[in-house]
């Protein structure tokens, strides 16, 4: 084929043009907007209900709404959810809270109170890779006061939208500390560094610390160190003038939740053992809240329960906590449901499975909180020989 | 003249460069078929001279650390697989959420540890062929009955409350099922409604079956697979001749019955 000179002159002309109609033509997805809807309102019995969400990675706007829905028509009235700093601040200084302000538009319209967990180290705040094995969890000393400013700006930002932040996750682990020796006293500047910060820039907002996984993980072990000791580390390093609450985390596993605290053991009630340190150490007037709790029911992890013991060990919890925890702020529970199913034992926290599908559990915790008692027995006696 | 004698020249000169490119995209192409297809070769596959394998030692009957061993069926396999391929092995137990991150950053060699295959994980990881399947089973004292809805409706069935068979139970009542639901405490008084005549089929994992079968010597029923958990071994993507190895050594492990042995051994 040939063209005229003339028209072989014009042809990038033509050939641009006729990019552009195509790049027009070709349909392009509906932006994912999906409406609010109408203001709602949690209706419970129990103020205490609060589960542990993980919108964080939920890339469908209708799958965020759906979910809260679930949290409020269960009826929680609070979420804890995290918002990952390198997703709202990938370049130092810049802020990108598009994510952010989609989930907390939600929940907020779902009438749900929300505690923010805020973690988790955007690449210019971490060595780089050439200088250290550094994982998203690894943040240097000399970022803390990034992270502060990162804290102060959600808190800024989110005044009357979030309840609480929660500084940091599970910092006695190893694993949640960048693959270092667990550190209390680091722990306890990178509060300070923050407190001041959240407080300059909100003062209504909540400051939760700890966050401290359950172990029993002894001084010097490479994993991490128990949430006991690390609790009583980090008052001695001058924390306990920088945290307005404390958030834990307990864990069931084999033990109802009525069965009583050691220190050598992981059950419900180890709570009460931080709580007996937070009052020797002269903080007993500050409240806590659990922001992490529950039980599995794995067929094969040795630390699950029956299906049948994790539905009545969980709303035996709450009631236990009504009675006895006159501290307690929330008991929130891991979790609602996760984005995609792990295909291993951890889907056994959820109440709904990634594809919505609502378990028996979340049932028996909805009639829980509408104090529905249910007048038919759950299960069979078990089958007699004749 | 000149300008003629240039154009000329252009095309064999294009022509030519194109041969060239395509000479070295087959080429390139022909290697990676070669190396992929070629025998693994151990020491390079595994230069430590070992297989490292990470395994969840909290998962009885497939791994359990008891304080002092580890022990069952993902032990043994581990072991009969090394040794086909002829080297030591060592085992390192790591908690579930931090066994990839410890297989992809090259802490471990190998996951033996009941994974489920996870197509989310393929950019990352290569999964054996699957070595056991712990899919739900309905068992019956009838053949087919999951494929006949009219047997299937009229059946009693046996369950586990709240278990992932009640969400399957429920998922066909969605369906438009109209089934006759016996929940129990326990899977085993499932089954033992089944036994006992007090129920005309249970629905239970491959696992929790092959346990009761071996408690209760002598009582057999039916069992067809209603849905799919296949187990397998994972590796690195990118190490091919380590996946290879392992890979060939679980099909010759199914060949010789040894899989077989291994299983019936721990369920």
């Amino acid at each position: 084929m040939s063209f005229p000179n003339l028209h072989r002159k014009r042809l990038p002309i033509y050939i641009a043009l006729l990019t552009l109609a195509i790049a027009l033509a070709v349909p392009r997805p509906a932006p994912d907007h999906v409406p609010l809807g109408a203001q709602q309102r949690v209706e419970t019995t129990v103020p205490l209900l609060c589960l542990h969400t993980l919108l964080e990675n939920e890339v469908q706007e209708a799958k965020i709404k759906r979910s809260l829905i679930l949290a409020r028509e269960l009826g929680a009235t609070t979420i804890v959810q995290f918002f990952p700093w390198a997703y709202h601040e990938p370049s130092k200084g810049r802020f990108n809270w598009e994510r952010a302000d989609r989930i907390l538009a939600h929940a907020n319209r779902q009438g749900l109170q929300v505690i923010a967990r805020l973690g988790l180290v955007p690449a210019w705040a971490r060595p780089s890779s050439a200088e250290t094995t550094s994982t998203l969890n690894y943040l240097p000393a000399d970022s803390f006061e990034h992270f502060a400013r990162y804290a102060a700006a959600f808190a800024q930002r989110y005044a009357g939208a979030v309840k609480a932040l929660i500084i940091w996750n599970e910092p006695n682990l190893s694993f949640e500390w960048g693959y270092r020796q667990v550190d209390p006293a680091a722990y306890a500047r990178l509060l300070r560094a923050s407190y001041a910060q959240i407080k300059a820039a909100n003062p209504d907002m909540l400051v939760l610390a700890g966050a401290l996984a359950p172990t029993l993980e002894k001084e010097g072990s490479a994993a991490g160190l128990n949430e006991l000791d690390y609790l009583d580390a980090m008052y001695r390093h001058g924390a306990g003038d920088v945290f307005d609450a404390l958030a834990i985390h307990t864990y069931g596993f084999r033990d109802p939740p009525a069965a009583e605290p050691d220190r050598e053991r992981l059950n419900f009630r180890r709570a009460e053992l931080l709580r007996e340190i937070m009052i020797a150490h002269d903080d007993g007037d500050k409240p806590a809240f659990i922001t992490e709790f529950g039980w599995n029911d794995h067929p094969r992890w040795t630390g699950a329960v029956r299906p049948s013991q994790r539905s009545a060990y969980t709303i035996q919890a709450y009631d236990y906590a009504q009675s006895n925890w006159d501290w307690l702020e929330s008991l929130c529970l891991w979790a609602l449901r996760y984005p995609a199913d792990l295909l291993s034992y951890p889907d056994n926290f959820t109440l709904v499975s990634a594809d919505f599908r609502k378990k028996p559990i979340y049932f028996a915790l909805q009639d829980f909180s509408r104090q529905r008692a249910k007048s038919e027995a759950l299960w069979l006696p078990p089958p007699q020989e004749a | 003249m000149a300008a003629a004698a240039a154009r000329g020249l252009k095309r064999p000169i294009a022509l030519g460069l194109s041969m060239l490119v395509l000479g070295a995209i087959a080429a390139a192409a022909f290697a990676a078929l070669i190396r992929h297809a070629a025998p693994p070769n151990v020491s390079s596959a595994f230069p430590a001279g070992e297989i490292v394998v990470g395994v969840d030692g909290s998962f009885p009957p497939f791994a359990l650390d008891d304080g002092a061993t580890l022990q069952g069926l993902d032990i043994d396999l581990a072991k009969s697989i090394a040794r086909d391929i002829g080297l030591p092995i060592r085992f390192r137990n790591i908690g579930f959420y931090a066994l990839h991150d410890a297989l992809i950053s090259g802490q471990v060699d190998v996951l033996i540890s009941a994974l489920r295959v996870d197509p989310a994980r393929m950019d990352d990881l290569r999964y054996t062929a699957s070595y056991f399947d712990n899919g739900l089973l309905l068992v019956t004292d009838a053949d087919d009955m999951a494929a006949q809805p009219d047997a299937l409706d009229k059946a009693r069935i046996a369950y586990e409350y709240a278990s992932s068979a009640e969400s399957h139970i429920r998922a066909w009542e969605e369906d438009g099922r109209n089934l006759s639901r016996r929940p129990y405490e326990l899977p085993q008084y499932a089954l033992d409604a089944l036994r006992l005549g007090q129920a005309e089929a249970a629905i239970v994992d491959a696992t929790t079956f092959r346990l009761y079968q071996s408690a209760r010597n002598g009582w057999s029923a039916k069992s067809e697979f209603i849905t799919h958990d296949p187990y397998a071994i994972a590796l690195r993507i990118d190490r091919v001749d380590a996946w290879k190895l392992v890979d060939s050594a679980l099909a010759a492990l199914k060949e010789s019955g040894e899989l077989g042995r291994i299983v019936d051994g721990r369920l």
